[in-house]
């Protein structure tokens, strides 16, 4: 990526910050009034999909689904970066409501990337008049990580002369956020020219939306089953027109989407620091408060601001880059997602820990948010299918480049440090480069057909690019004078400890669990790397972690 | 029916208020700036009386530049203009002072109703909208909860100890909000877009036409401002029985607390 790009700013698609800045105290007022913490509980507690509120979310009063919708059609025309801010903002509320939100800039998608201008012009336009509730319907019993494995179909139904006039769809689809409510779908099903999506309307003759699941996480979502019986639906409802093209506007939309969901599980991890920071201060154990007791904040709390904070980094920096035009982002939606959803669960995990038996308990609210997120770790494409993907993609670049793609970062980040030493960015280049070998030794002895070796790759890929947009971003704060540039930098310190150690620690996982690599080779490969080196990443960080939490806890 | 509302920007109450070094003043590094609350409730209530009545209207503002934010929620949440007289030094000025220049303003622009927040809760002077009122010689109705207009006038509800007074003053009037007056809607998405479009005149004290320079030199001035003291962690009474805590607490309320 080009920081001139950021730089510049000019250019990119969306709001000015200003209105964005207002939509985001407008969903904030949310919690003041139409989802006050009372009700978000007994929305869990109860099982309680919120119809009335989400279709008054989505009124003329509030209007939030405008935010995606491009101007052409009635909309605001908000970016990616626009999106995920005001994503985040929901999932701070809550994530079963942000899903059923979520669900309709899904259910959106095929039809904004593959819909004729009239299919955009009628759905779209219905989706910002408002009151449209919209489901994204494409898992299936059998076809969960798999979407190709998917059984539904939509057979041709022919006039007397031999035109296709719609197609008739039978089969089942399973997990569909806002399946029961939806006004619409979009349903994924194979034609016989392969999959392509559809738009089928609530109230068509045999299309039965099914009642909600009993759920661990987001409650306040329904999640339904949808079932089809000889269902037609005009030939005007095939997005796009043509048969065939649904897996890749299902592909070409993930770039986006994940992005979304690590913007939502980034929402859920503010939401616990935004409990468990006040409680730790507040809460008196052995004559002092929590936020005094080194281990604790440094165990439970400042590890989770500091990742939360690179999630965030990492997340405006790929909507950034989406929003300048750029296209293919799609490994950079999987890092986001994997890195995101997994910190935010761990942040929740230890955020009950940190409240004790009160995180134990409904009424505060922690143990909840737990139970959401862990969703975000799961639906639209799980960690493991993250890992997958990242691995493979970015092995496959690496060759192709042969080493150029992470050569790169780890230039730049030894650019950086030369200006900015303490942003941690020696380490970040250390990594980078460490992981580059790695991809080759793995490359060289064929252990890319070995899946967990590749799952420890994408680690150490997600967390040098996850560091290399902390780099980045603290040396822009840096050189714009920013008040936040002295705490993103201790923060970006922090952070290429944890780099450093998982790629230190994955290196040796991989080389010598593999049983492909003698101990004298593994040495001198250590050696080539500067492996001593990179264990130096430790130095200090106990008082860096001891000024971060100075400044959370205002002391 | 030309309505005015008079509004100023205040750190969000969320917001962690900190000392400023020079002791007189607060740190704004951190501060996330909103309307302030009781004039929320103005620009609720001037909305709803031009969607009965008719008319316009206006956000006035004394502020820094990044009040224009402010002023531009309030026209997203319908208001149709702003003005802004742009003053860095606000944070130093009294009460009276801004309501110098706002008075100043209102003359050069037609109004039949002036609605202010009782008070803003930063400094919290309750003086403002009152002094406005006087500067312009016209009726003020304060901490109003219900109001109806008819007829050139207009009717106002306060609670007071145990009841409730109705008050009636003839048009133009300037009226201060008390909260229960009604719930601010919110600037809608569709109103954020609109917003963008609506004018917003921001103006430098120097296009002010006051009568005499030093007439809004402030003439009180803040010495000290303190952070309330710290709350001390509490105490758990020991004894054997309720009867022997409940004699512990009664003395030391009266001993030590000195309360009783
Ligand atoms: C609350 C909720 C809401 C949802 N909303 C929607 C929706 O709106 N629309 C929609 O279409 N779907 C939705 N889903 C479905 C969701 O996207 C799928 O459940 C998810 O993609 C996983 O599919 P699966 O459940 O079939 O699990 P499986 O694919 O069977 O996976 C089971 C486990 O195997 C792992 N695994 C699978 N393949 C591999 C592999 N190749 N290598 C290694 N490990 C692998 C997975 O990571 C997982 O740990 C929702 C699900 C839930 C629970």
């Amino acid at each position: 990526m080009t920081l001139s790009v950021i730089e510049k700013g000019a250019d990119l698609k969306g709001l000015d910050i200003e209105s964005r800045q207002m939509v985001v105290d407008t969903v904030r007022q949310l919690r003041k009034r139409l989802l006050t913490k009372e009700k978000i509980l007994e929305f869990d507690k109860n099982e309680i999909f919120p119809e009335k509120e989400i279709r008054e979310m989505l009124g003329p009063d509030i209007g939030l689904q405008l935010l995606f919708i491009p101007e052409a059609y009635g909309g605001m025309g908000g970016g990616a970066r626009d999106c995920c801010t005001v994503t985040c903002e929901m999932a701070r509320i809550c994530l079963g409501i942000a899903t059923a939100f979520f669900a309709i800039q899904l259910g959106s998608d095929p039809l904004m990337v593959g819909g004729t201008e009239e299919q955009k012009n009628k759905w779209l336009g219905k989706i910002a008049e408002g009151n449209t509730l919209v489901a994204y319907a494409v898992t299936e019993a059998g076809a969960g990580s798999n979407l190709a494995a998917i059984r539904t179909k939509a057979d041709p139904v022919l006039n007397d002369s031999g035109q296709i006039i719609g197609y008739k769809i039978n089969g089942t689809k399973q997990f569909i956020s806002t399946g029961g409510y939806a006004d619409f779908i979009t349903l994924l099903a194979n034609t016989p020219e392969g999959p392509a999506f559809f738009i089928v309307e609530k109230g068509t003759k045999g299309f039965i939306q099914g009642k909600g699941e009993e759920k661990h996480g987001i409650r306040a979502s329904n999640t339904s089953p949808l079932s089809f019986a000889d269902v037609f639906v005009p030939v005007e409802n095939l997005i796009g027109g043509v048969p065939g093209n649904g897996l890749k506007q299902a592909n070409q939309v993930f770039g986006y989407t994940r992005l979304m969901v690590a913007s939502m599980a980034l929402g859920g991890g503010k939401a616990v620091l935004d409990i468990v920071i006040p409680y730790s201060q507040e809460r008196i154990q052995f004559g002092s408060p929590l936020s005094e007791k080194q281990g604790y904040t440094h165990k439970l709390i400042v590890p989770h601001t500091v990742r939360l904070e690179a999630a965030s980094t990492y997340i405006d920096e790929v909507a950034e880059r989406l929003d300048s035009g750029e296209e293919d982002l799609q490994v950079e939606g999987s890092i986001a997602k994997l890195f995101a959803t997994e910190v935010a669960n761990r942040a929740a995990d230890d955020a009950m820990q940190a409240l004790g038996g009160y995180g134990y308990i409904s009424e505060y609210e922690v143990e909840k948010i737990k139970r959401d997120i862990k969703i975000t770790c799961i639906y639209e494409g799980t960690s493991e299918i993250q890992q997958n993907i990242i691995s493979t993609f970015r092995w496959k670049t690496t060759r192709k480049t042969k080493g150029e793609y992470y050569q790169s970062i780890r230039s730049e980040m030894e650019k950086i440090d030369a200006t900015l030493s303490d942003a941690g960015c020696r380490f970040y280049a250390l990594s980078a480069g460490a992981l580059n070998d790695i991809i080759m030794q793995v490359h060289d002895r064929r252990l890319t057909r070995k899946q967990y070796i590749m799952f420890a790759m994408a680690d150490m890929m997600t967390y040098v690019e996850v560091g290399a947009s902390m780099a980045r971003r603290a040396k822009i704060l840096t050189e714009t004078g920013s008040p936040e540039a002295e705490k993103i930098r201790c923060m970006s310190r922090i952070f290429a400890n944890e780099v450093a150690q998982l790629v230190a620690q994955n290196a040796l996982k991989i080389l010598l669990g593999s049983g492909e690599f003698d101990h004298k080779t593994v040495s001198d490969w250590m050696e080539k790397i500067s492996y001593t080196q990179l264990a130096f990443s430790h130095q200090n960080v106990v008082n860096d972690m001891d000024w971060v939490a100075d400044i959370l806890f205002e002391r | 029916m030309e309505i005015v509302v008079l509004l100023k920007q205040v750190p969000a109450t969320e917001s962690y208020i900190g000392i400023a070094d020079d002791g007189v003043s607060i740190k704004t590094d951190d501060i996330k700036w909103v309307i302030n609350p009781y004039d929320e409730y103005a620009v609720e209530e001037a909305l709803r009386i031009k969607e009965a009545h008719g008319g316009t209207v206006t956000i006035l503002s004394v502020g820094p530049q990044k009040a224009t934010e402010t002023i531009r929620t309030a026209l997203a949440m319908g208001a149709d203009q702003g003005i802004l007289v742009n003053d860095p030094t606000i944070a130093t000025r009294d009460g009276l002072s801004i309501a110098r220049i706002l008075a100043a303003v209102l003359k050069s622009i037609p109004f039949d109703l002036i609605i202010a927040g009782q008070r803003a809760i930063d400094d919290d002077n309750f003086l403002v909208g009152t002094a406005v009122a006087e500067l312009l010689g016209i009726p003020n109705i304060s901490l109003i909860i219900k109001e109806d207009i008819a007829d050139g006038k207009i009717k106002c509800h306060r609670t007071i100890e145990g009841g409730t007074v109705v008050i009636e003053s003839p048009l133009p009037a300037l009226i201060t909000t008390q909260r229960g007056l009604n719930e601010p809607r919110y600037a809608s998405l569709p109103g954020i877009m609109k917003a963008k479009k609506k004018p917003l005149d921001v103006k430098t004290i120097m296009d002010i036409e006051l009568d005499r320079a030093q007439e809004t030199a402030s003439v009180t001035r803040i010495v000290a401002l303190k952070l309330p003291s710290e709350r001390k962690g509490g105490r758990i009474i020991q004894g054997d029985s309720a009867r022997a805590k409940a004699a512990e607490l009664v003395r030391l309320l009266r001993e030590e607390a000195k309360v009783l």
